[in-house]
């Protein structure tokens, strides 16, 4: 089933990247450069699931997150963060700020697809 | 990802170049300013962060080794980030290092498709223990643990926390997520988070409120997602801009046909058409334009590195960087400028000793500025060095050939600075690493010339120099000034332009002079060297030269004179019939004897045979004297016989001589306006000639095709409003290739040469010209400031000398003729009429006027001058053009006439 799945992060390659391998699996992707375009984007609409870095300019990826739970649209929308192997503290302050789970930069279009059909409503 | 297609790869690799290069740019400068102390937690953050992308991102597209450096330096950022460990000059350099090794890795990639293989260990290990770099700072630290290190786990990941690491890559912090949501996380996040088994470490600078500040604005002001900003292939933006310039060529056209048309309705649409056009230009222009920033934002580092590798204390402030200009003219003064500001550190600032022995402080200030100013960006580029040495600068030119001795002596400050431009020189007293390589601000210059710009330098010794660049906005469409020479039209960029100077009648036959065989002008007391545009183009050949010694003539008012010269034989012919004087019947009847009748046949028809006034008038002329010699036979043979009927015959014809003359005259002055372009090239300016000066126009600048490239007259070509095609002239290769832009100064310096004009067996221009009698004399050309024709009843007295007002000024006059004694009768035979000519001669501000009866030629010549010894006005004497001929003592003439002149000239 057609999704609508919003990747935000900074570096337009990644971005690039997460949406061709989501738009291959036959979803519909929007992109935000940091948190504060995104939370402009999702404070107007609804999405099926937010895939967002943590470390960007404006409005990081914890704070976006927090701020997504308090908006009455996304208290349910599945968030899911990137982080790296070397940040552990912020897959704590991830889950903390309420986001539903990460994926560990570099990953693999696979591990992508995996985790994302994992949290994804109705997918299974 | 083995899955990605090859396309996509190559797609994410040119945006990973994009991004990092320009990251890693941006890493540069923030690591500066935190080494200057000045870092914010945000700038620690930033800096953070685009090494974390470039690992993230790299890894993502399987470049494993970039992401192995970028990771180690991720984890000494963020031990500085986090404060565990001090930032110092020793880290930055580390961090510099990686910047730099990242880069040429990057390069490596954009060049050969792969990472390439170069050995960072040695780097990956000063990351990983930074205080051993510290130590090791100045040499480099031996790679102690080849690639196997690989495998040693870094510390972070070793802290990880076990619970949330799986081998997927990764996880769920609720294994369900659909309960996550249901749950009231979502207004427990809203509140502060709930403790967690791991605190939020205090140290780490997140604070909401500095976060969330801005952001409520930006969302605001941002309502879109990431494509607010696209990033558009830079060809796409050069097609496009070639496009408008069509556009703006047919927009042209169109407006061409308005003009000659009344239909309202295609008026309106035109001008529609106009405003649209006009602003889909400067909007596509818009597009093109870059900010000069983008720029500069590498010249700090250069700067630091340089002034480390010198050692001198360099602070580089850089003022404008939001002023745009065309991407094009962006990256052609990239280079340029980076010379320029080189050179500033290396030969510009001293060392800190000295600026403080100089009681300057130690750092050395080094400005960059841009700013708009008049359609151009000018930059300056400043220093608070020790100036340029204009002793050292003028002996190196002289030691390196580019001056001669005599040059460096006569040469202004100002001159001097300027030759640090000039081709193969360099003060720099050994080669190094930074400047002095030969290839220098010769080639800075050549370049901002080449696009249409300028370079000017000025310095207070001791205390200052700064550089001036101005260049265009655009190269793409510029202003022109469009003129017309041999019937077709020619577009000269407005950068060059001067001014116009417009000689009509007079003025364009006598101000017009030649100059050791090259035409110039006197523009406001300076010579200006022409070129004839027609001569250039070889569309007259061989005629402009001709044409300069008919203009240049300095016989006078021919026409005036050929008048009066007539009507001075109506007067002798009122004197006969009055009985005061005898003709006989042949004197009267032979037209040629008389001095208009002369005039015709030797000036007259030769000169303007082809003016159909002068041909007519030739005939009336003879006519005229046929009537006139019946009178005079009718008269000889018959005192009393009554010839008013052919009297008033002949007035009419006398009427048609003098009409026809005047009419021939406005023939040749309609053809002798003088339109003279005044051009800048090279830091001189010269005049070129052309036909007619049209208007001035906004054009498309289009490349030559390359056969015709070698031209280097020609910078390219345009489509006019009409549809055809004009040239567009390269001023410095035009005057380049007229030889007057490097032929000038010298020139100008041996003018200034021939001071005293005795000097033996010497290549002189010599004026020559006789007073009367039958021996012919000569001056100096370099004594003569002008050749005037002024008219007798103009000439007053003043203290029993005769005067005439000469420019404001009262100017003696001296009649050459009476002081060295030459056998005369009387005084200067005047030309028909009350004109005398004079040669002015000009020193410190005064002048005296030289009364000679005729001047007959310039002549440049190797003479030698015979010192007879005779005194009395005379130098000595030479033989020029096979004659002997005297050598005017000018200086012994004036004081004789005027013994204050020179007294009175040193005073004034």
């Amino acid at each position: 089933m057609r999704k609508t799945i919003m990747t935000v992060d900074d570096a337009a390659t990644m971005r690039k990247m997460i949406s061709f391998t989501l738009k291959g699996a036959g979803h519909d992707v929007l992109e935000a450069a940091d948190g504060a375009e995104a939370y402009g984007v999702l404070s107007q609409r609804a999405v099926d699931l937010i895939i967002t870095d943590v470390n960007m300019p404006n409005m990081d990826g914890i704070e976006l997150v927090r701020r997504l739970r308090a908006h009455p649209n996304h208290q349910r929308t599945p968030i899911l963060m990137l982080t790296t192997e070397s940040q552990p503290e912020i897959k704590q302050q991830g889950k903390a700020a309420g986001a539903t789970g990460w994926i560990v930069k570099p990953f693999q279009q696979e591990q992508l697809l995996a985790v994302v059909a994992r949290v994804l409503p109705n997918s299974n | 990802m083995a899955s990605m297609n090859e396309d996509l790869q190559q797609q994410l690799i040119q945006d990973l170049l994009v991004e990092s290069y320009e990251g890693l740019d941006r890493f540069d400068n923030e690591l500066l300013q935190l080494e200057k102390g000045g870092a914010s937690a945000e700038t620690m953050n930033q800096i953070f962060r685009i090494i974390h992308t470039i690992k993230g991102t790299s890894g993502c597209i399987g470049l494993s080794r970039i992401e192995k450096l970028a990771h180690s330096g991720e984890n000494l950022l963020d031990e500085l980030r986090a404060g565990d460990r001090q930032v110092h000059s020793g880290i930055v350099s580390l961090l510099l290092k990686l910047s730099d090794t990242l880069r040429s890795m990057l390069q490596h990639l954009e060049a050969n498709g792969n990472e390439g293989d170069t050995d960072y260990s040695a780097l990956l290990e000063q990351l990983k223990n930074p205080s051993a770099a510290e130590v090791a700072a100045t040499a480099p630290a031996e790679p102690q643990i080849s690639e196997t290190s690989e495998a040693t786990p870094d510390p972070a990941s070793a802290a990880q926390t076990a619970e949330t690491t799986v081998p997927d890559g990764w996880g769920l912090f609720d294994e369900d997520p659909a309960p996550a949501a249901e749950s009231d996380i979502p207004r427990e996040s809203a509140t502060p988070p709930p403790p967690t088994n791991i605190a939020p470490a205090p140290a780490k600078p997140e604070p909401a409120n500095e976060i969330s500040s801005p952001a409520p604005e930006a969302v605001g002001n941002k309502p879109s997602i990431a494509d607010s900003a696209i990033r558009v292939d830079v060809n796409q933006l050069d097609k496009l801009m070639n496009l408008v310039g069509e556009l703006v060529l047919a927009r042209n056209q169109i407006l061409q046909f308005t003009t000659t048309s009344n239909d309202n309705a295609l008026l309106n649409t035109a001008q529609r058409l106009n405003i649209i056009t006009t602003e889909l230009q400067e909007g596509v222009m818009k597009t093109r334009m870059q900010q000069i920033g983008s720029i500069w934002s590498k010249y700090p580092r250069v700067i630091r590195d340089l002034s480390h590798d010198l050692g001198k204390k360099v602070e580089l402030v850089m003022d404008g960087q939001e002023t745009e200009l065309d991407r094009t003219v962006i990256e052609s003064v990239k280079d340029p400028l980076m010379h320029i500001l080189r050179n500033s550190v290396d030969h510009g600032l001293e060392m800190p000793e000295k600026r403080r022995a100089a009681g300057k402080p130690e750092t050395g200030l080094l400005v960059l500025r841009a700013f708009h100013e008049g359609g151009q960006v000018n930059i300056e580029i400043s220093d608070d060095g020790a100036g340029i040495n204009v002793p050292r600068v003028k002996a190196k030119a002289v030691e390196r050939g580019i001056i001669t001795n005599d040059q460096a002596a006569r040469m202004s400050d100002r001159e001097a600075h300027n030759l640090i431009f000039a081709p193969g020189f360099s003060t720099a007293e050994k080669v190094t690493n930074v400047s002095g390589r030969g290839v220098g601000m010769d080639v800075v210059k050549t370049n901002i010339e080449k696009i249409g710009g300028s370079v000017d330098v000025h310095s207070e010794p001791g205390r200052s120099t700064t550089i001036k660049i101005k260049i265009p906005l655009t190269l793409a469409i510029i202003p022109a000034l469009i003129v017309t020479s041999g019937g077709e039209r020619f577009a000269i960029p407005q950068v060059s332009l001067v001014e116009l100077v417009r000689l009509e009648d007079v003025q364009a036959r006598k101000s017009i002079e030649m100059l050791y065989g090259a035409p110039v002008y006197r523009l406001r007391g300076k010579l200006l060297p022409l070129v004839y545009l027609k001569g250039v183009l070889a569309r007259d050949a061989g005629n402009a030269g001709d044409l300069q010694a008919k203009l240049a003539s300095k016989t006078g008012d021919v026409f005036a004179r050929a008048r009066d010269a007539h009507r001075a034989w109506l007067i002798k012919l009122r004197q006969f019939l009055d009985g005061k004087l005898t003709m006989s019947d042949d004197e009267a009847g032979s037209h040629q004897i008389c001095q208009l009748g002369k005039w015709i046949y030797s000036d007259g028809l030769p000169n303007y045979g082809d003016i159909r006034e002068v041909v007519a008038l030739e005939k009336c002329h003879q006519q005229f004297h046929l009537l006139v010699r019946e009178i005079v036979a009718t008269k000889n043979a018959d005192t009393t016989a009554d010839c008013e009927a052919k009297l008033r015959q002949l007035d009419g014809l006398s009427n048609e001589v003098l009409d026809l003359l005047t009419r021939a005259e406005k023939r040749i002055h309609e053809n002798q306006i003088v339109n003279i372009v005044v051009l800048q090239a090279d830091g001189r300016q010269f005049g070129l000639v052309v036909d007619q000066i049209n208007d001035t126009e906004e054009i498309v600048v289009k490349p030559l095709a390359k056969q015709l490239k070698s031209l280097i007259c020609f910078a390219g070509a345009t489509i006019m409003g009409d549809g055809c095609v004009a040239l567009i002239l390269d001023v410095l290769g035009l005057a380049q290739h007229s030889h007057v832009v490097s032929g000038t100064r010298d020139q100008a310096l041996a003018d200034e040469r021939t001071t005293s004009g005795t000097a033996e067996d010497e290549k002189q221009a010599l004026l020559l010209f006789d007073v009367g009698g039958d021996s012919r004399i000569a001056i100096p050309l370099s004594l003569v400031a002008r050749l005037e024709e002024i008219e007798s009843n103009t000439i007053e007295n003043a203290a029993g000398q005769e005067v005439v007002q000469y420019r404001g000024q009262i100017m003696p006059l001296i009649r050459v003729g009476d002081f060295i004694g030459a056998s005369r009768s009387g005084h200067e035979p005047n030309n028909g009429d009350g004109s005398l000519q004079v040669v002015v001669y000009s020193e410190h501000g005064r002048s005296v006027g030289l009364v000679v009866s005729h001047i007959n030629d310039i002549v440049e010549e190797h003479i030698k001058i015979r010192r007879d010894g005779r005194g009395g006005g005379i130098a000595g004497s030479a033989v020029i053009h096979d004659r002997v001929t005297d050598l005017l003592d000018v200086p012994d003439i004036i004081r004789r006439a005027d013994p204050d002149f020179y007294s009175a000239a040193v005073n004034a």
